[in-house]
């Protein structure tokens, strides 16, 4: 009877704060609400799981993926700057579905006269204009880009039907497609090649000093667009944006051009002896044995000679290449070409680099070793390269992918100097476009639609990649310590997280929809993978769950739950939280600490027990022994509670010398300071509070409470320190690992934190 | 030659954007307004590497910034360059702008930038319109803070400037 009398004061003593807060709320009852917890899981945004894609994130037994094959013969016109091709594309329908029509990409289209893309972009009018925009926007002619289409065909050269729908291609079968059958049809094309230096196409050539060309070629023939059990036909229009959706398939391509040039490209190049001079023969053999650094194939002394001529003969390289999503390659008589040999699980891999002397010495030195590179951190993120070789092609102002083969910028002055932004700029994009193998070549999303899934995944490997370089190639990067990165470290997308919210929209939306593209598709995303490495899940039971990712998914088509969905599944870490915040919304994180109350501990009863128990008519001696924790700033404080410690607190001790046995005594802890944390959360996103405690001594303790304690209470939330010597300072987040947008609050004491500006002005007079 | 024909083209194809990991056009603008200094506090930074080229086209073929070769003079067309570029009226009156210097961080410059006398701030146009010359997608991106509020603006070739209001 007594007990049930203590339990039911101490449990009003333990809500009291909860019981005046009532007394202050107004007598209209709230309407109810639906579960607005940010811990509340994704069942609304994501699709119900099926014998497709399961619940785990990884393919269904009844996953399925259609098959595109091409053969095709290309030659290149470099006089006038054309290119023709004839193609037989094989459909393979591995869909349970019948299909009426398919579904054909011309991205060259993009670049037709009557192109609509420049149609949705917004313009303005501008008081002055200088002549020559005048004439560019409202009198000129543009470039006569795009397909043309010659014939479209059944193999046995009977015209199909077709609908050209701007940058897509509908063509007519004689009949449905049923499920497990083919389909076979020709098409003979023909286009002008765009200067890519000048449109920025993500293909096209470059014209040197010298008036010869560097070809780097892609788009250039029409393929097939993907069906999918989550699309149907993705037939997206290209409106120059968002990138590509493509089927898997093989490839043998025949490609003719100058006899002069030099050519690679995606495949394996099977007439090697036919195209390769006995010399160049020689020092592939040997390159293939070098795995320190390259092996030169064509000099630039080679290549300058080359480039003096111009052949009237043509030559055919002949390229094979299976389950690859796209084909690419490069062709000038004005190219080097060197290669090395790097080991990726037991296999040689030839990393390889085309570059004209114009990329010189920049080119020589380094392009071909950060593939190398590149490949071996891929490989240990995701898996091994499954490819036989990665090329680097040097195409100025270009940074794009393709199987097997990219093109990068970098290109030093002419006088052959390079700044360091040139190196690292160059470096940076060649481990980026290398990586792309992976995501989205191998690990083949949809970037019509998802742009973050290839540029944000492959952007944070990027990351771990140009640390690993920096690592390995210490001299490369001297005198930096570590690889200057540009995107990855989380204090990098404080700026744009914090930016104006009528300007953003959240990673999951498509490309062509949001306002800061680099940021919004590159950065953030990839910033957002290093956050749940480094901070929330560990480099343990991330890389787990993300090479789980990448090979559950490598030669198929993921969609962005099955990437959130295997990251939880592989881990045993709910993230549910953290990809509505960071993907879902525009949220940001912003935690800080509100306020922090000290109390020591007494045996005296404080005035407000004291008020409470007279209101209820009981006597102190009615309670059992109990403690007091009073706060530094009440009447009840004494300042002789500062020094004194547990020994002085006479219902403790009794308490002890009745319940803990003799020996075990000394191993208490001796707590002395109390303190009352409150944290506070005006950010959305809720992150794991990093808390970091100095005490008098100067040593300090960091503490990570995870993020689920927001998950009663999301603006702010208590906590209380026991601590034996006083803590002088506490800091949240302190090392900057959380994209905290406004730090002003994250230290206690209150730090006046001299700003960037005042920094500098303060230098500034200083010198 | 060059100039032009950039531009033309530039203009020609305005939507074109670029490939995979590209060089975004992008500069970043900070300007915070401080009460009790009265006032703007102003961090505009830009890609080194794309500074350096308008420079050069402008002024010199052999402007370097943040290298050895870096001469006085490369400052100072930078320097100039910037306060031709970037024009701040507040309140409806422009204002002075005190060009306090540069930062160098690894690929960005950082120009500081003060701007006082600032009692009340009711209003602020912005009319920035760096690099837009020869690169037509350059976005010139403003973030405002003060104590009371955060606004952003994105200014490019189109609209290179913006008015923010306090009231």
């Amino acid at each position: 009877m007594k007990l049930l009398k203590y339990m039911s004061l101490l449990a009003l003593l333990l809500a009291t704060g909860f019981t005046y807060a009532q007394e202050e709320v107004s007598e209209e009852r709230k309407p109810g609400h639906l579960n607005e917890n940010r811990f509340k899981q994704l069942y609304e945004e994501f699709s119900t799981p099926n014998m497709y894609r399961s619940a785990s994130g990884a393919p269904g037994p009844e996953y399925y993926q259609q098959q595109a094959d091409y053969v095709m013969d290309i030659v290149l016109d470099d006089e006038n700057a054309k290119i023709n091709g004839f193609e037989t594309i094989t459909y393979t329908n591995n869909s349970p579905d019948n299909l009426e029509y398919l579904w054909v990409q011309l991205d060259q289209n993009k670049r037709e006269k009557d192109s609509k893309s420049p149609l949705i972009e917004p313009s303005g009018t501008q008081p002055a204009t200088m002549a020559s925009s005048f004439v560019g926007e409202y009198m000129g002619t543009s470039f006569d880009g795009g397909f043309k289409i010659e014939a479209v065909t059944t193999v046995k050269g009977a015209p199909l039907e077709y609908t050209i729908n701007q940058t897509m291609m509908r063509v007519e079968m004689p009949q449905g497609l049923k499920p497990g059958e083919k389909f076979s049809f020709s098409v003979k094309w023909w286009y002008y090649i765009p200067e890519h230096t000048v449109d920025r196409a993500r293909s096209g050539y470059e014209t040197f000093e010298d008036g010869n060309r560097g070809y780097v070629i892609a788009q250039f023939f029409p393929r097939m667009a993907v069906y999918s059990d989550v699309e149907g036909w993705q037939n997206s229009q290209f409106w120059g944006r968002d990138e590509f959706a493509l089927p898997f398939g093989d490839y043998e391509v025949n490609i003719t051009v100058p006899s002069d040039h030099v050519l690679d490209g995606t495949g394996v190049l099977v007439n090697r002896k036919e195209v390769f001079t006995k010399e160049m023969m020689n020092r592939y053999n040997s390159a293939k044995k070098a795995y320190d650094k390259p092996v030169i194939i064509v000099t630039q002394e080679e290549a300058e000679n080359a480039s003096k001529g111009f052949s009237t003969v043509s030559k055919t390289w002949k390229l094979k290449a299976e389950n690859v999503r796209d084909f690419g390659f490069a062709t000038s008589r004005r190219y080097i070409w060197d290669m090395m040999s790097v080991k990726i699980g037991a296999k040689d891999v030839m990393a390889v680099s085309m570059y004209p002397p114009e990329g010189n010495p920049l080119w020589e030195d380094y392009s071909t070793i950060v593939v190398a590179s590149t490949l071996k951190s891929y490989s240990r993120m995701s898996f091994d390269y499954p490819y036989h070789k990665a090329i680097s092609v040097h195409a100025k102002n270009q940074g794009m992918e393709y199987p097997m083969i990219c093109w990068n910028y970098g290109r030093p002055n002419e006088d052959g100097t390079y700044s360091e932004r040139t190196k690292y700029g160059m470096m940076s994009v060649i481990i980026h476009e290398v990586g792309h193998n992976y995501f989205p070549m191998i690990v083949n999303s949809d970037e019509r639609q998802w742009t973050w899934m290839d540029e944000g995944l492959n952007t944070f490997v990027q990351y771990v990649a140009e640390q690993d370089f920096g690592e390995w190639y210490p001299d490369a990067i001297a005198p930096n310590k570590a690889y200057p990165s540009r995107r990855g470290p989380a204090r990098k997308i404080v700026s744009y997280m914090a930016g104006d919210q009528n300007r953003m929209a959240p990673i999951m939306t498509k490309g062509l929809n949001t306002y800061n593209f680099g940021a919004n598709a590159y950065s953030k995303p990839a910033t957002g993978l290093n956050i749940l490495r480094e901070t929330i899940m560990g480099r343990d039971l991330f890389d787990y769950a993300f090479r789980t990712y990448s090979q559950r998914w490598m030669f198929k088509h993921p969609t962005p739950e099955d990437f959130f969905r295997t990251m939880e599944d592989a881990s045993a870490v709910d993230l549910d939280w953290f990809w509505r915040s960071w993907f879902y919304s525009t949220e940001y994180t912003d935690i800080g600490i509100k306020e922090v109350k000290t109390f020591y501990v007494t045996s005296k009863m404080s005035k407000e027990i004291r008020q409470m128990m007279e209101q209820r008519g009981m006597k102190e001696s009615d309670l059992p022994a109990l403690v007091y924790l009073i706060d530094e700033d009440s009447e009840d404080f004494e300042e002789s509670m500062r020094t004194s410690t547990l020994d002085d607190v006479p219902t403790l001790q009794s308490y002890i010398m009745d319940n803990v046995p003799a020996n075990e005594r000394a191993n208490l802890k001796n707590p002395r300071f109390f303190y009352e944390i409150t944290f506070e959360k005006p950010g959305g996103i809720p992150m794991p509070i990093i808390a970091e405690y100095t005490y008098s001594d100067g040593s300090t303790k960091r503490v990570t409470y995870p993020a689920e304690i927001w998950r009663k209470n999301d603006a702010s939330v208590g906590k209380v320190v026991a601590s034996e010597m006083e803590i002088t300072k506490i800091m949240v987040d302190p090392d900057e690992e959380t994209a905290d947008i406004d730090t002003s609050n994250n230290s206690w004491p209150k730090r006046k934190k001299l700003g960037d500006f005042n920094k500098f002005k303060q230098n500034v007079k200083g010198q | 030659m060059t100039f032009l024909k950039m531009t033309l083209f530039v203009l020609l194809f305005p939507c074109i954007m670029g490939s995979a990991e590209h060089k975004f056009y992008v500069s970043i603008t900070k300007i915070e307004y401080v009460a009790e200094s009265e006032s703007l506090q102003i961090i505009a930074q830009f890609f080194i590497d794309d500074i350096e080229e308008v420079l050069r086209k402008r002024y010199r073929s052999d402007v370097s910034l943040g290298t050895t070769k870096e001469t006085e003079e490369d400052r100072a067309l930078l320097k100039k360059y910037i306060l031709q570029k970037l024009k701040i009226s507040v309140n409806g009156r422009p204002v002075t702008l005190d060009y306090l210097g540069i930062e160098y961080d690894i690929d960005m410059v950082k120009s500081y930038i003060e701007v006082s006398g600032i009692e009340t701030l009711n209003t602020m146009e912005i009319e920035f319109k760096a690099l837009t010359e020869i690169f037509a997608e350059q976005q010139n991106i403003i973030h405002f803070k003060s104590s009371k509020n955060r606004k952003s603006l994105i200014l490019d070739v189109d609209n290179p400037n913006g008015v923010l209001n306090f009231n």
